[in-house]
């Protein structure tokens, strides 16, 4: 961090009224004086806050405070003098946590004052190397500029005992050490306990024999980091660093942009030399993450450049892909799509657009397959996430986004996480979160799994994969039982609650409990504790929408919310929490086949006009094809042409094998993509992408926040934007598509999609803006805040129904198979396998309980082979109790398990997403298809 | 830190669990980590009298705490011992009056007898010596604390008496007896 950076977050956090103020200020505002002139005090600043916010950034040095840390008080640089009155006695008070006092006189540089921080830094010194002019962070170190500040110019004390030969910790694949740099400061201890809550570092010893710990003494790579990088931004010096030497003043250019990882939407700043990639940081002043992110998104982004990009277009010839040029590929490609479209129709064609491409590239996709092609066929990997989110809350409320912000997170009472394991799959809210209930603060799990958040939780509810309908309507009849309900926002603001009611008190709560596994008082408690609360939150992940009645929880946890008035306020609110990084963008963007961009209904005659009309091209008036029924018509041969921008559907759709046999059908199946997929290699054309750090746009993270992504390097030679090559093809097939480039595609986009009114590219700014954004440019926090979109919210009730897979297989496969995230690697790890991340986290396990781990004699990290109605894999076993007996949890970053072989084509009944959440399977131990013990 | 233990299963005797019980207990609810310091003193005299990591995380799950939050405390303690000590641990009282009436001798002594230097142990795991700093018993220095208990006014014979009886099994308290009974 740059001295520059710190003096943008005061002026921005505290715009600066009236700066002095004359000796005679008003009798109402309060005031203290600075070298005798009063300046205006704010009720519970710090002294040190007051004096910069009057007086700037410089004027007291500081080595422990940080600007996303709380105040600590342990180097003393910051003492400033404190009078009662004016040049009356003072005491030395250390301005960082000592609140300012009215009437007080502070004298921040008196010569005493001077002295004292010289002798302080002096100290220091005796125990530092002096050999910045090859240190690391050399120029950008604060113990450096701070000596230089008090003017030390040489250490008075004799060479005494010292730490100078402390070893270096190079263990890691990302993070270092060298505590012979370490002044003591806890930085990166409070960095590890308050922005990450991870507990690794604390200061052991005592005295001299004081030094930073990494859990038991351990290395970084033996220790239970996580790689956050959080300590390595706090450190002042370069104790604690890392690999890519990110404070050193040798990455001068620097690019701001959006992490491609999930939908926090972390703000990332790159630095780069000669156009390479040399660190990532998190900017301070980021609204979304504050100085902080994850090892993703701060250090896993060696894939960039890794050798196996793909860097030429690949052509089908005598079954074999074999290098082409463009021009080649796109002759292939234009052949094809004119011969299906002519010989069958453009419904035989279809795309499926991709949640890790841009707004603009999306809106380019869904533009080409409707307007080019003349289709509806277009779908994106949100129908495998969050598509019940949406839908349910469309449903519910009349828009399928966050309600609120993650900055909400700071007013609310109370959070409920239903079906998310935001620690690993969220790492920046989920931090956020883990936070808040680590402060003993009102917190609901919901979740098959012990999760690293239902630890911390006041109530886990620990329920049967399967049942999240079930739960909720149990918790929904507490909360009308006890009178909990908000009766005045239901009776303003919502509709059909009394036969909502009625249907719920008839509920049979000896059969909810049983078939949900959680017992009835433990729901009693979370739903009184849920409802009571003057503010609640719930947040919800794939946990909720990935299984056959994911739309209907979807709606009953909105129903939650408006039965208690969690709605429309700081605070409160329905917060699914997005997957991947533009997952609300691709939807927003019209990646869907029943709406366009902007969600308008395409087989509604006005709205189809006017897409007509905006496209220049005739459109069907009715909807194409979801995902699942792309693969059901390619068997059926009603499909014959397949466009999948970066998308690897083979490795992670479900039910491998009939997706493989859908695509095998295929007369043309094209592939935009940045590494050879298992789907890539099936293509009959693969076109090499540029990553997100190649190009620009924008990405809309899960709080509705359109944030620029800034190219920070060009396009690796011999790859193109995805958006540049949708309108390569748009042009070739005769459509006059301009090149891709996002402030005119924004423009376009502002002009049809309504809640982009107000979107420019050039007043997106450094933290973009949340939508709607009105045509006045100004942005929207809170939804729902009047009235719905939908005017009223709707409840409606539905029953809890067994998944078809438990129905039909449960009895010959008696074990509940689901799946869980690692905070290691992202989806199938195309990208984050090929970083350092695979190095921390090298394979994929299969969570067991003890007890099933007895009756089948399965070992800790011995390999089990597992068994559903559709396939078998070995995996390795990890014995835990984080599982319930009867349930199995693995992870799915490593597609070569073939965990897909297992999932079935059983999809939720109103969105169609994948049911992943559920499979029957039966376990028994390994014949050895792989030795055990493998890796570790 | 040492490892250690990593063979045995770590878990007090149901007596010192009952102990721990009523420790926690003293503290208002949500404070329970302001048990930390008597356990780890239990813990130290059940476990070898030292505190391994394992040791250390079971002291930590008993109070639903980070063990790092443990690590720092015991690390900051010159009475607990992070490494494998001895039956017998000598802590021999090294400032101004113990020292000034003759520390240094019973130390070099000490040394000599045991053939070990400070803050070692002897190869039959029977003594580890150690020096501290002052134990509040100045009028009787110089003196020596083994186990909990204090040997005053030492002479080289004095020394060597107690060196000779702490090699005898009865008349050699544990500091297991000593915390109990003395503290609890």
């Amino acid at each position: 961090m740059t001295h520059v950076k710190e003096k943008d977050i005061t002026a921005r956090k505290t715009p600066d009224t009236a700066n002095t103020l004359s000796g005679n200020a008003a009798t109402d505002v309060k005031v203290a004086y600075i070298d005798n002139k009063a300046y205006e005090v704010k009720d519970g600043e710090t002294i040190l806050s007051f004096i910069r916010r009057h007086l700037g950034h410089d004027l007291v040095p500081t080595l422990c405070d940080a600007p996303n840390l709380e105040p600590f008080g342990s180097c003393r640089v910051c003492s400033v003098d404190v009078a009662l009155t004016e040049n009356g006695n003072v005491k030395t008070q250390a301005s960082c946590h000592t609140p300012v006092m009215a009437n007080s006189y502070i004298y921040p540089s008196s010569e005493r004052i001077q002295k004292l921080r010289k002798n302080i830094i002096e100290l220091v010194l005796t125990d530092h190397p002096l050999d910045c002019l090859t240190c690391e962070v050399n120029n950008n170190c604060e113990l450096q500029t701070v000596a230089a500040k008090v003017g030390i110019r040489k250490v008075r004390y004799p060479e005494g005992k010292n730490h100078l030969d402390r070893k270096k910790d190079m263990s890691h694949p990302y993070m270092t050490s060298d505590f012979s740099k370490c002044i003591n400061c806890f930085r990166c201890v409070r960095a590890c306990d308050e922005v990450q809550g991870q507990f690794v570092l604390s200061m052991a010893g005592r005295g001299f024999e004081s030094h930073i710990i990494k859990s038991s003494e351990v290395s970084f790579k033996e220790s239970d980091c996580v790689s956050c990088g959080a300590c390595a931004q706090a450190c002042p010096t370069s104790a604690i660093s890392d690999v890519f030497e990110s404070k050193s003043v040798a990455n001068v250019e620097k690019t701001r942009t959006v992490c491609t990882y999930c939908g926090v939407g972390c703000n990332l700043e790159v630095a780069t030399i000669g156009g390479k990639i040399k660190s990532i940081q998190a900017p301070y002043d980021a609204e979304v993450n504050g100085g902080h992110t994850c090892l993703k998104g701060r250090y896993a982004f060696g894939f960039y450049n890794h050798q196996d990009r793909l860097k030429t277009p690949l052509v089908r010839k005598n079954g074999e892909l074999v290098p082409a040029t463009w021009n080649e590929a796109y002759d292939y490609i234009e052949k094809e799509l004119k011969r299906i479209k002519s010989d069958f129709g453009p419904d035989y064609i279809a795309g499926i657009s991709s949640a890790r491409c841009t707004n603009e590239e999306n809106y380019l996709m869904q533009k080409f397959i409707r307007a080019v092609i003349g289709t509806n066929n277009i779908d994106a990997c949100a129908r495998v996430c969050h598509s019940p989110t949406a839908l349910g809350m469309q449903r519910t409320f009349g828009t399928g986004a966050a309600t609120n912000s993650i900055i909400d997170l700071k007013y609310t009472d109370c959070i409920m996480v239903i079906g998310a394991n935001p620690t690993d799959g969220h790492p920046v809210t989920g931090a956020k979160l883990k936070q808040f209930a680590m402060k003993d603060k009102p917190s609901i799990v919901i979740d098959p799994r012990r999760t690293e958040l239902a630890k911390y939780a006041t109530v886990h509810l620990q329920l049967r994969p399967g049942t999240n309908v079930a739960l909720l309507n149990m918790m929904l009849y507490y909360i009308i039982k006890e009178g909990l309900e908000d009766k005045q926002f239901i009776e303003s603001r919502t509709e059909g609650y009394e036969d909502f009611k009625n249907e719920i008190l008839k509920l049979n709560i000896d059969e909810m409990e049983r078939v949900t596994g959680v017992n009835r008082e433990l729901v009693r408690k979370a739903a009184i504790i849920y409802a009571s609360a003057n503010n609640a939150m719930s947040f919800h992940g794939l946990g909720v929408t990935e299984h056959s009645q994911g739309t209907f929880t979807v709606m009953l946890i909105a129903d939650l919310a408006m039965i208690t008035g969690n709605i429309g306020r700081r605070g409160v609110g329905v917060n699914p929490l997005r997957g991947q990084n533009n997952v609300q963008g691709t939807a927003d963007m019209g990646c869907q086949p029943h709406q366009g961009a902007g969600y308008l209904d395409v087989t509604n005659p006005e709205y189809h006009k006017k897409y007509e009309a905006f496209y220049h091209a005739k459109l069907p008036n009715y909807a194409g094809y979801k995902i699942p029924q792309m693969y059901d018509a390619a068997l059926n041969g009603k499909l014959k042409a397949l466009w999948l921008m970066g998308e690897d559907n083979v490795q992670t759709d479900p039910n491998t094998n009939h997706v493989r046999a859908a695509l095998e059908q295929l007369d043309l199946l094209v592939v935009q993509e940045i590494f050879m997929t298992e789907t890539a290699k099936m293509a009959h054309v693969v076109l090499p992408a540029s990553s997100f750090l190649e190009k620009s746009g924008t990405f809309t993270n899960g709080e509705r926040r359109i944030q620029r992504v800034n190219a920070v390097v060009k396009p690796i030679e011999g790859t193109k934007p995805d958006g540049q090559i949708v309108a390569d093809i748009m042009n070739r097939m005769g459509y006059k598509q301009t090149d891709y480039d996002p402030k005119t595609l924004l423009e376009e986009i502002s002009q049809i999609v309504p809640f982009f009114a107000g979107v420019k590219w050039d007043e997106l700014g450094d933290n973009g803006k949340q939508w709607p954004v009105l045509p006045d440019g100004s942005d929207t926090e809170i939804l729902h805040t009047e009235t719905f979109k939908r005017g009223k919210g709707k409840f409606a009730y539905n029953d809890w129904r067994e998944s078809e897979e438990l129905v039909t297989n449960g009895r010959e496969f008696p074990y509940i198979l689901t799946t869980n995230r690692e905070l290691e690697h992202y989806n199938a790890g195309t990208m984050t396998r090929r970083t350092g991340n695979n190095e921390i986290l090298t394979e994929d396990v299969l969570m067991i309980n003890p007890e099933d781990a007895k009756t089948h004699a399965i070992k800790n990290g011995e390999m089990v082979c597992v068994i559903s109605a559709r396939g078998k894999i070995d995996v390795k076993a990890k014995v835990t109790d984080e599982v319930l007996p009867g349930i199995l949890s693995s992870t799915f970053h490593f597609p070569e398990i073939k965990m897909n072989d297992l999932t079935s084509s059983i999809a939720d009944s109103e969105a169609l997403c994948p049911e992943y959440k559920v499979v029957a399977v039966n376990i028994r131990k390994s014949k050895g298809k792989y030795k055990t013990g493998k890796t570790s | 830190m040492n490892t250690g233990h990593t063979q045995q299963e770590i878990k007090f005797s149901d007596e010192s669990l009952e102990l721990v019980r009523n420790i926690i207990a003293r503290y208002p609810q949500g404070k329970q980590k302001s048990a930390l310091l008597p356990l780890l003193h239990l813990a130290q005299a059940e476990f070898d009298g030292w505190l391994s990591v394992p040791v250390m995380d079971y002291v930590a799950s008993l109070l639903s705490i980070k063990p790092i939050e443990v690590y720092e405390v015991a690390s900051f303690y010159t009475m607990f011992n992070l490494k494998p000590v001895g039956k017998c641990l000598i802590e021999v009282c090294q400032t101004s009056s113990c020292w000034l009436l003759g520390a240094e001798d019973i130390i070099k002594h000490l040394e000599k007898k045991l053939g070990i230097k400070v803050g070692e142990t002897t190869k039959d795991g029977m003594f580890t010596l150690k020096t501290v700093e002052c134990l509040g018993s100045c009028g009787t220095a110089p003196m020596l604390m083994c186990g909990a208990q204090f040997h005053e006014n030492l002479t080289i014979e004095k020394v060597d008496t107690l060196l000779t009886d702490l090699k005898t099994e009865g008349k050699r308290k544990t500091y297991l007896d000593e915390v109990k009974i003395d503290k609890y």
